[in-house]
């Protein structure tokens, strides 16, 4: 379905480069729905309109109708021919971001529309067509930033909630692609102008890319304001403990991250439980060796019974209340069965009540 | 030479072009040669006197660097660096017409390394004006310097001792430079792997060789690769004697790599080379006393990040734990070490928030690593050390 991101990624080097030709006119967009007009008719004839963006009632007729309100200009791919600097189906920027508004809070939070597989493959496309629709008309400043923040949260969460779904319905790789896209543009912008969120988004993009030598030595560039606000101090903290490394630190503090700077990091606490587990194995390396698994379960902040099938994974012998570690017998687990997503306990725990719509926004 | 007339110094370049005569001709376009500074030289407009005695794109070619010329004069370095991107791209056409000739080499070498130049001052005339993106004109003038390397690099035809090969080096160290200033290094990786997999590696100058080594011993350092770094790292009593800033500079990637491995620079050779930043830095390894060390990072902080060193740096804390941890063990004199007795030093190091399951994690690390021989005894809270050698010398663990 959305393959070949590296289109995108190569827009995203003209972007760098286009202040620069002088004489060449941006296209302003003129359109004041979500999707232009053209394409509403053009997908309801083609009958390409997606569930969501039916009328209600008319889902199940031969040719379903649009519903103007909640249809949405879908991404399409730069092709030879192709002309899409059109002002007449070009969004401009306050169009663009009430419709990432809509997406949050109308889709991507609705509590009646599900699998949120097909959600998320939802906002993502129509996400994808608002940036596009930004890098054309070449928009920046405080409305570029507000949707790319929206965004970066959306991906953040979804490589979250859907940690484990089946490839077809979630690829993580793509997700990631895309995120990392999102994130680079956005503190691209940030270094431009002074924004409210600025330090957030480092430490998020801190968390997510943890151990990444280029991004931390860009946060080290970042002024003292940025780099010295909490949120980039603990991203800094957890990275340090990181490399260092020391798992059992990099967990403690992982329990001090709010809901989507944990989500943020998520990807990494597989790995690091496993380095956990093979620093043990060494460092516990003696005949006589018992280790408390309610010990363990608590440095890895996963429940008994976990820690014990984590272990198990690792060929690590778990005897009654007791690990009995060994670097002999440590390997590396195929992990099957044991998923990532049964460990979500850490993350699952700080959502609370905190709704998708104001995780997205970041109404904290 | 110096007051020449603009009709002189073209039938120089004439002459020198028709003699192919490589190393004259990149005189007379480079501005480390005085004929820049001569004003009968600096012309606004000299298209038509040059079109009158040079070819194209000769012609084209010196015009703008006589325009060049006339900016730098007036400290335009944003129309400088327009001018030289011409001077580039008309040499490039004229280069590219040598057929098994490569004489206008050291032409190339004196036109891209002004490119290069230029372009850094056109971006910080630009950043003073609070214009321009950061990177924006290194980039564009990296593309520039491309071009030149696919030309060079494609030259497949000719033999040895006419390829324009022998170019390839110098364009990598310029873009080495562009992308490290830049911070895209990962735009180095192609670059590498072409000089490695190219059978003149070991034969170009003694001077491009060590900076070549120096950039990649730095790319290195950044992946963490700290065993290629040190290898790479070139060859100090390679680079020239008499050259301190560039020994001094090679020192400021060397001695963090060197330290990470266990090697510790005297004070004399950091107050040699005036790296003083560093002398702290080594005690505070050396002793174990991770406060000194946080302090005396905190302290050069600005001077570290600068120049790309504050995270390996960083890295230190390791080596000075385990130097900490060995002093614990020579206070104690026993082989069976009370956890308890390594927490209290941390705790003396103001380490935040540290308690017994970190200090065994920290332990358990090092024993991983192979920096401290034993194991540790949960039930008795005890770190067991081998009768021998129970921490040995970190230069033969890595």
């Amino acid at each position: 379905m959305h393959r070949k991101p590296r289109c995108e990624r190569k827009r995203g080097q003209e972007r760098s480069g286009v202040e620069a030709k002088p004489g060449e006119s941006v296209p302003c967009g003129t359109c004041t729905t979500m999707c232009p007009i053209s394409e509403v008719r053009r997908r309801e004839t083609q009958r390409r309109l997606h569930c969501f963006e039916m009328e209600r009632g008319t889902e199940k007729e031969r040719v379903p109708c649009a519903d103007l309100s909640r249809t949405v200009k879908e991404y399409s791919r730069p092709a030879a021919g192709k002309d899409s600097t059109r002002a007449c189906d070009l969004r401009p920027p306050d169009v663009l971001f009430k419709t990432v508004c809509y997406l949050v809070d109308e889709i991507a939070a609705s509590p009646t529309l599900h699998p949120w597989t097909e959600v998320y493959s939802f906002v993502f496309d129509r996400l994808r067509s608002v940036r596009q629709d930004m890098i054309i008309q070449r928009v920046s400043g405080w409305e570029c930033v507000a949707v790319l923040e929206r965004t970066v949260r959306f991906h953040l969460y979804a490589s979250y909630r859907l940690c484990g779904e089946p490839l077809r319905l979630y690829d993580p790789h793509i997700n990631d692609i895309h995120l990392q896209e999102c994130l680079s543009w956005l503190l691209e912008c940030y270094s431009e102008g002074q924004y409210e969120h600025h330090a957030e988004f480092q430490a998020l993009s801190l968390l997510y890319n943890l151990g990444s030598t280029r991004t931390l030595q860009r946060a080290l560039e970042l002024p003292e304001r940025v780099r010295l606000s909490p949120p980039v101090q603990l991203a800094l903290a957890v990275n340090r403990a990181y490399t260092e490394p020391n798992p059992v630190r990099l967990l403690r503090l992982a329990q001090k991250l709010d809901f989507i700077q944990a989500c943020a990091l998520h990807r990494h606490l597989l790995s690091c439980r496993r380095d956990l587990l093979l620093l043990y194995s060494h460092g516990h390396n003696s005949r006589n060796c018992r280790f408390p698994i309610q010990k363990l379960a608590d440095v890895l902040s996963l429940d008994c019974s976990l820690a014990g099938q984590l272990c198990q994974a690792h060929g690590i012998q778990v005897s009654g209340d007791c690990v009995v570690f060994s670097k002999a017998s440590f390997s590396e687990s195929s992990c099957k069965g044991l998923q990532c997503a049964q460990m979500h306990k850490l993350v699952d725990d700080k959502q609370h009540n905190l709704s998708v719509g104001s995780i997205i926004h970041g109404i904290a | 030479m110096a007051h020449i007339t603009i009709n002189q110094y073209l039938q120089q370049m004439v002459e020198a072009i028709e003699n192919r005569e490589g190393s004259f001709c990149a005189e007379l376009l480079s501005f480390k040669h005085p004929h820049v500074a001569n004003p009968r030289l600096q012309l606004s407009n000299p298209e038509d006197k040059c079109q009158h005695v040079l070819e194209p794109p000769y012609d084209e070619m010196v015009a703008a660097h006589l325009r060049c010329t006339y900016a730098v004069a007036n400290h335009d370095f944003v129309e400088a660096y327009k001018c030289q991107t011409v001077v580039v791209q008309s040499f490039l056409k004229a280069f590219q017409a040598h057929k098994e000739e490569n004489w206008a080499l050291a032409m190339m070498f004196a036109v891209t390394l002004d490119l290069r130049i230029f372009a850094n001052s056109a971006e910080q005339q630009l950043q003073k004006k609070g214009k321009g993106k950061v990177g924006d004109m290194l980039e564009k003038a990296a593309e520039q310097l491309m071009s030149c390397f696919r030309v060079c690099a494609s030259d497949n035809r000719a033999g040895i001792e006419d390829s324009k090969k022998w170019g390839m080096l110098f364009l990598v160290n310029q873009l080495f430079k562009i992308y490290f200033k830049i911070s895209k290094l990962h735009l180095c990786k192609p670059l590498i792997r072409a000089i490695d997999s190219s059978n003149l590696k070991d034969d170009y100058s003694m001077a491009q060789r060590v900076t070549y080594k120096y950039y990649v011993g730095r790319k290195a350092m950044f992946d963490s690769d700290f065993k290629l770094a040190e290898e790479y790292c070139p060859l100090f009593q390679h680079s020239h004697r008499s050259c301190q800033r560039n020994k001094r500079l090679i020192l400021i990637y060397l001695l963090p790599v060197k330290m990470l491995l266990g090697h510790m620079p005297t004070n004399q050779l950091l107050k040699k080379y005036d790296l003083m930043q560093f002398a702290d830095v080594t005690k505070a390894v050396r002793e174990g006393n991770l406060l000194l060390l946080n302090e005396a990072l905190a302290k050069h902080e600005t001077f570290f990040i600068r120049c790309g060193i504050f995270l390996i740096l960083e890295k230190l804390k390791i080596i000075t734990y385990r130097n900490l941890f060995k002093k614990v063990y020579h206070l104690l004199k026993t082989h069976q070490l009370p956890l308890d007795a390594f927490l209290v030093a941390l705790k003396m190091m103001q380490v935040e928030e540290v308690d017994i399951d970190e200090v065994q994690c920290i332990l358990a690390n090092f024993i991983y690593m192979g920096h401290i021989k034993g194991y540790i005894s949960h039930q008795h809270r005890k770190l067991v050390v081998s009768k021998q050698n129970p921490f040995p010398p970190l230069s033969s663990v890595f």
